[in-house]
């Protein structure tokens, strides 16, 4: 089909004007940070130099720092990926009724949903030498809640609900077929599990290993409330290194130091997904026989321990509330609002920058997905990888990076930023719309070229044709990508924290600072409105989405990484 | 397939917003860029980084627009945190006042040449530790240090308040202890500053108890006051904080105890600065006249706010004054503390951090 050719004809100028200014808008926010970072950590008065890099990996604490980094994410990978597995199997394979499946799908959204600190939290106040579990409920002295052991625990926690979102339709598209035939030539339960389950769901748990290990290796959050300083990981030191002492050297290479792994894992990633799974071809779908490879005692066991897990989660989030709704937690626990009441008279102005940063990054962040993912799917052949591969950088990077990128980029002239809500918002868009991308290249295979070729055909331009014809299709897309951008608008705070200012404030970071000020009312508080408002959006982009002709069911795959 | 479904009202009002999609977002895009993207400049506005917490900085900055009806818009960061943002913001200043924090945060800023010099009238009257000699800051409030300790952890391990410094090397303490991180908060450094000054600056002497006392930390927190609520829970044992932190967490019903040690503890005068190159410096010198007069420090009492007035004519409120009597306290010599910020900093974090 010549369908690139017709999209190329020169009296197209709208697709050549779009490509023009994308590619403008990605060096000037993508490319063009990552460079500026990397001059001011690899130059020195314009002469390349690695001398600050050996300074800094002179330091023992930021050695341990990357391979505490590096630790910490391969373990959560391992740990996440396994409890996502649980509950994809279960789910899958348990023959749940499916309000059990709603509750699970419930208890393990809260997690990508809540801005950050929520679960750390909710450890500190369980876990420790006074911890509601470890001390008043099992009565053990001494423990402590800083280090390495409950950082993992919460971030599995945080992070399995992605692997969890990646095993199940790859568990689900194993039929259970190919398993009944095992079965019917006479393997054992376990054996067919081994040799047939699990292998067919490999490139989806290599999948979910890397991904959450990149979310791990992102998070700043979590290890910033319970890594404690045995335990340094990188984006919390490189944070430091430039808030507290303002070293923005060193925190570019501690950054780059970061990028190395980052990168890698992302172009692993990358190769997995093109690589595909497994197809299972078993010839006619038939009707599915019903599932038995479980026995009901393990399906019992299995679905007792996801209802351990999610009442486990449920339990950290009541804590949360709790905190929210007494005067001081832990010293006087009379039921009081006033908190609610601080958060909308003191902390209104970060409640309604935020509402308005997340506003105007909504359409933004939509539109820019839609139309990446549309000229990757049906653009002009050439750049279209290059597209793809630069849209997503921002996206595969810590948010550490970014942040610092963008602070050193844009807080001098030529382009001086800092201190905008702009800069906060272009930081969302580039780094949120991912989701939105890969949606609509999804949705765009789905849908057939004979539809735009009519339209072209009919003498539509590229332009009226995308209109009026692709446009509508890729709704569910365009929503996918506000639907993020959003969410991350309200709960992200690894790449922003450096670039709140004085005129723009941000929700996620006055609960950083109202937890390090004694006001944990108040942080529990803004962290049950976000949660709150989060869900309330999420549930009208989803009625939007049922009313839509395109709908499928199954676009809301929110592509939430780490924050 | 697709053209057969069911069409529901949202999916039209959606096909007709799509028309306008481009434009709007043109729009959109293009609104950030203008008008609104810095915070007002009217003349009637001050914009500043606090210091003190939100909890003490917004009655005080409160109670001056409803004195004066000029707005102050601020954000608040560790001292830390906000000198380094001033210093990164020399060339084109986002605020035009540095309010509140401890006096050395300020003595480093003036090496650094982020002030402008402003000898508000108190000045005057105002004893020499209070103010800078030629303008750079000047007093706000006066913060000692104290020990804070859980009660209840107290009793079970059958210890008595901390009493000297030693106390706190107690093995009953191990990994119990949180204070702030030097690279953030004043208040650490503060405290490393008293731990030299009792130690008649003996650097040696003052970093082999630092790296001693390391070992009954549990957390070095991002701000002064990060680790009063883990006190509080008895999460901690005790740590050091600044007196205000440590009464407002006994006034909200923690059960802490707070101590002096013998040798005495470094005191750290609460300042504000004009920031040079201030878009609203007169705005500003309003706020710095206000805040260093009997004017907002004799507010402290009203907002429960535990700081010593700096001011001579503010009488320091009686249960503070209560708590206060028979402690040894110094103030940290600011010429001192400036001058050698950075290097002691540095090597805390190389020497006592890991």
């Amino acid at each position: 089909m010549a369908i690139s050719a017709q999209v190329l004809r020169p009296a197209d100028r709208a697709v050549g004007l779009t490509v023009v200014v994308l590619w403008l808008l990605l060096a000037l926010f993508v490319i063009y940070p990552l460079l500026m970072m990397l001059s001011v950590a690899f130059l020195d008065g314009g002469k390349p130099t690695i001398a600050p890099l050996i300074a800094v990996l002179a330091k023992p604490s930021h050695r341990a720092a990357l391979l505490n980094s590096l630790l910490l994410g391969g373990l959560v990978g391992l740990f996440g990926t396994a409890l996502g597995f649980l509950f994809a199997f279960t789910v899958a394979r348990g023959n749940l009724p499916p309000r059990w499946v709603r509750v699970i799908d419930a208890a393990t959204l809260l997690p990508l949903i809540s801005p950050p600190f929520t679960t750390s939290i909710s450890f500190i106040f369980s876990f420790g030498p006074r911890g509601l579990i470890t001390h008043d409920l099992l009565g053990f002295k001494g423990t402590n809640v800083y280090g390495l052991t409950s950082t993992l625990a919460a971030e599995v926690l945080t992070y399995f609900p992605i692997a969890y979102l990646t095993l199940r339709p790859v568990l689900s598209g194993i039929s259970g077929n190919l398993e009944e035939m095992a079965f019917s030539l006479g393997s054992r339960r376990l054996h067919v599990f081994r040799t047939v389950t699990l292998p067919l769901a490999i490139p989806g748990l290599a999948n979910a290993v890397l991904l959450l290990f990149a979310a791990s290796l992102a998070d700043f959050a979590t290890p910033l409330i319970l890594a404690g300083n045995v335990f340094p990981v990188l984006p919390t030191e490189a944070y430091l290194q430039i808030t507290g002492l303002f070293d923005l050297r060193g925190g570019a290479i501690l950054s780059v130091m970061l990028l190395v792994p980052a990168a890698i894992v992302y172009l692993l990633q990358r190769s997995w997904v093109a690589r595909g799974h497994f197809v299972t071809v078993t010839g006619k779908a038939g009707p599915q026989s019903s599932i038995r490879s479980v026995t009901p005692t393990a399906r019992l066991w299995l679905s007792l321990a996801c209802a351990a897990v999610a009442l486990f989660i449920l339990y950290l989030y009541s804590l949360l509330v709790f905190a929210s709704l007494v005067s001081a937690f832990g010293a006087d626990h009379t039921w009081t609002l006033r908190h609610y009441q601080v958060i909308f008279t003191e902390g209104r102005k970060a409640i309604v920058d935020t509402l308005i940063i997340a506003l105007i990054g909504m359409p933004l962040g939509g539109l820019y997905g839609v139309l990446v993912g549309y000229l990757i799917a049906r653009g002009p052949a050439g750049g279209r990888q290059a597209m793809e591969i630069v849209s997503m950088i921002n996206y595969a990077l810590p948010g550490t990076i970014v942040g610092i990128a963008y602070l050193i980029a844009f807080n001098d002239p030529p382009i001086a930023l800092t201190g905008t809500a702009l800069i906060i918002i272009a930081c969302y868009v580039f780094r949120y719309s991912p989701a939105g991308i890969r949606t609509t290249i999804a949705l765009m295979q789905q849908i057939d070229k004979s539809l735009e070729e009519a339209s072209r055909s009919l003498g539509a331009r590229s332009a009226a044709t995308f209109r009026r014809v692709t446009l509508p299709l890729v709704m569910p897309a365009f929503l996918a990508g506000v639907g993020v951008v959003f969410i991350r608008s309200m709960t992200a705070i690894s790449a922003t924290i450096f670039l709140v200012s004085i005129g723009w404030t941000l929700i996620t970071v006055r609960i950083l600072e109202n937890m390090t000020e004694l006001s944990l009312g108040p942080a529990a508080a803004f962290s049950v409105f976000v949660i709150a408002i989060v869900m309330a959006v999420m549930a009208l982009l989803n009625a939007l989405l049922r009313q839509l002709p395109t709908a499928t069911g199954e676009q809301m795959q929110w592509g939430l990484g780490g924050g | 397939m697709l053209h057969s479904r069911r069409r529901g009202p949202v999916a039209n009002a959606v096909r007709l917003l799509n028309r306008r999609c481009c434009q709007l977002a043109a729009l959109v895009l293009m609104a950030p860029m203008f008008g609104w993207t810095t915070a007002a400049t009217a003349a009637d506005t001050i914009n500043a980084y606090s210091i003190w917490p939100e909890n003490w900085a917004r009655p005080m900055l409160q109670e001056f627009e409803a004195a004066t009806g000029i707005k102050v818009n601020f954000l608040r960061f560790s001292s830390g945190e906000a000198l380094a943002r001033v210093i990164a913001e020399k060339n084109n200043p986002k605020v035009d006042v540095l309010f509140g924090g401890p006096v050395e945060t300020f003595a480093a800023g003036i090496k650094e040449g982020v002030f402008e010099p402003y000898k508000p009238p108190a000045a005057a009257v105002l004893a020499a530790r209070f103010k800078e000699a030629d303008g750079y800051w000047t007093a706000v409030a006066d913060d000692p240090l104290v020990f804070m300790t859980n009660q209840k952890f107290l009793t079970e391990n059958k210890l008595s308040a901390p009493a000297s410094w030693d106390d706190l090397l107690n093995p009953a303490y191990k990994n119990m202890l949180q204070m702030a991180d030097a690279r953030t908060s004043g208040t650490a450094v503060t405290r490393i500053f008293s731990v030299l000054q009792v130690n008649d600056r003996d650097e040696e002497k003052a970093f082999a108890y630092l790296k001693k006392l390391r070992g009954n930390v549990q957390l070095y927190t991002k701000s002064g006051g990060g680790g009063t609520l883990p006190v509080g829970l008895g999460q901690a044992a005790g740590g050091i904080f600044f007196i205000v932190d440590a009464l407002d967490t006994k006034a909200k019903g923690y059960d802490v105890v707070i101590s002096f040690p013998k040798e005495g503890i470094g005191t750290s005068a609460e300042a504000i600065a004009l920031i040079s190159g201030a878009k609203n410096a007169d705005a500003g010198k309003k706020l710095i006249d206000w805040a260093t007069s009997p004017a907002m420090q004799g507010l402290f009492a009203k907002h429960k706010i535990n700081f010593v007035p700096a001011h001579p004519e503010v009488k320091t409120e009686a249960s503070l004054a209560e708590v206060l009597k028979g402690a040894k306290i110094f103030a940290i010599d600011d010429a001192y503390a400036g001058a050698n910020r950075k290097r002691i900093v540095d090597r805390w974090v190389a020497e006592v951090l890991p």
